[in-house]
């Protein structure tokens, strides 16, 4: 099962999907049509390039603070959040997943894949 | 051509760098090091605006943000001008923004 | 409102803070680790750049889908390379990432 299955799978877990860092490329699973999806993948491949470039300068100013590179992100909203680690990302209702379980699934399976940004 | 942009008031440093961040040159007053830093910083900064740009475009849905022509982050005494693949490190109060921006432009298209 | 010292008391905690709405470092206290007050001060402008960008995010995403509960952001965390950084309300607190737990995190700064 691969980890985009496994995540939608999850109970309240409204969609989860990977896109490419180039951004030409996505896919996904769940409660979210084409276009959502798509507009997910930009967003979230948006923010996974400043949170790159910030780990990177925090990592010049204090070398080996252990915050570069940067593993992914999570934004809380009022009922949904959004998790992202390396180019998955994952839709969740706050009030029916575990975001604790939801990153620990992510990071165990890809958590230290290389994360060259083309 | 890089380099006729330190003649102009107030410009500090110019850099250049390629499509993946690779430094091409740099010239003014910053050590080698800061001048490879700055080169960084633009090419960081520069996917950021365009992701940004993007979503603006997207959400909007108005076009003529995209792809954005370049950025200007301004501090109390200095400025950070990029157009494309070169960045100017300017003095707020000796330079003109718009005639580094011409030249940013014209450097960029060389 | 949380404190400092109930978040330094979270698992793998290694550093807590408050900050500014421009994201400038008001208080803080460091645990066991390589962090210091110029990292935190870093961590906090981060944090407050992507809350704000995750704002726009929010309210660009509801107006294009129809579909609430993003809006208002009410925290971001940085997965670092070892910690995360939990923040919500001007405040946060750096885990380890082997033992974190986000709930707790989000639930401690917000009470």
């Amino acid at each position: 099962m691969s980890l985009v299955s496994e995540l939608a799978s999850t109970p309240g877990v409204l969609a989860a999907g990977e896109y490419s860092f180039r951004g030409d490329r996505f896919s996904y699973e769940g409660m979210m049509d084409n276009e959502q999806a798509r507009l997910a993948s930009i967003m979230c491949r948006a923010t996974t390039m400043a949170t790159h470039m910030q780990t990177d300068m925090m990592d010049q100013f204090a070398e080996s603070c252990g915050c570069a590179p940067s593993r992914g992100w999570i934004v809380k909203g009022r009922d949904y959040s959004v998790c992202v680690i390396a180019n998955f990302f994952c839709f969740v209702d706050n009030h029916n997943a575990s975001i604790n379980d939801v990153v620990k699934k992510m990071r165990t399976s890809i958590g230290d894949t290389e994360q060259a940004l083309v | 051509m890089l380099k006729k942009l330190l003649v102009l008031d107030g410009v500090m440093a110019v850099a250049k760098f390629r499509d993946d961040g690779s430094f091409v040159e740099g010239y003014g007053m910053m050590p080698d090091e800061q001048l490879v830093g700055l080169a960084k910083f633009a090419h960081d900064y520069k996917r950021m605006v365009q992701g940004n740009a993007d979503q603006l475009s997207m959400f909007a849905q108005v076009r003529g943000w995209t792809p954005p022509g370049g950025w200007i982050v301004r501090g109390p005494g200095m400025s950070v001008l990029s157009v494309s693949n070169v960045v100017a490190v300017v003095n707020n109060q000796e330079t003109s923004i718009n005639e580094v921006m011409q030249e940013l432009r014209d450097a960029a298209n060389y | 409102m949380a404190n400092l010292d109930s978040l330094m008391s979270l698992t793998g905690a290694v550093a807590a803070f408050s900050y500014s709405d421009a994201g400038e470092l008001k208080e803080h206290r460091l645990g066991d680790g390589p962090l210091n007050e110029d990292v935190l001060d870093l961590l906090a402008h981060v944090c407050v750049a992507n809350t704000a960008i995750a704002t726009m995010q929010a309210r660009g995403w509801q107006k294009l889908t129809d579909m609430d509960g993003f809006y208002p952001i009410e925290g971001f965390t940085l997965v670092g390379f070892d910690w995360s950084a939990v923040t919500a309300n001007g405040m946060g607190v750096v885990l380890a990432n082997d033992s974190a737990d986000y709930e707790a995190a989000y639930k401690a700064l917000n009470d």
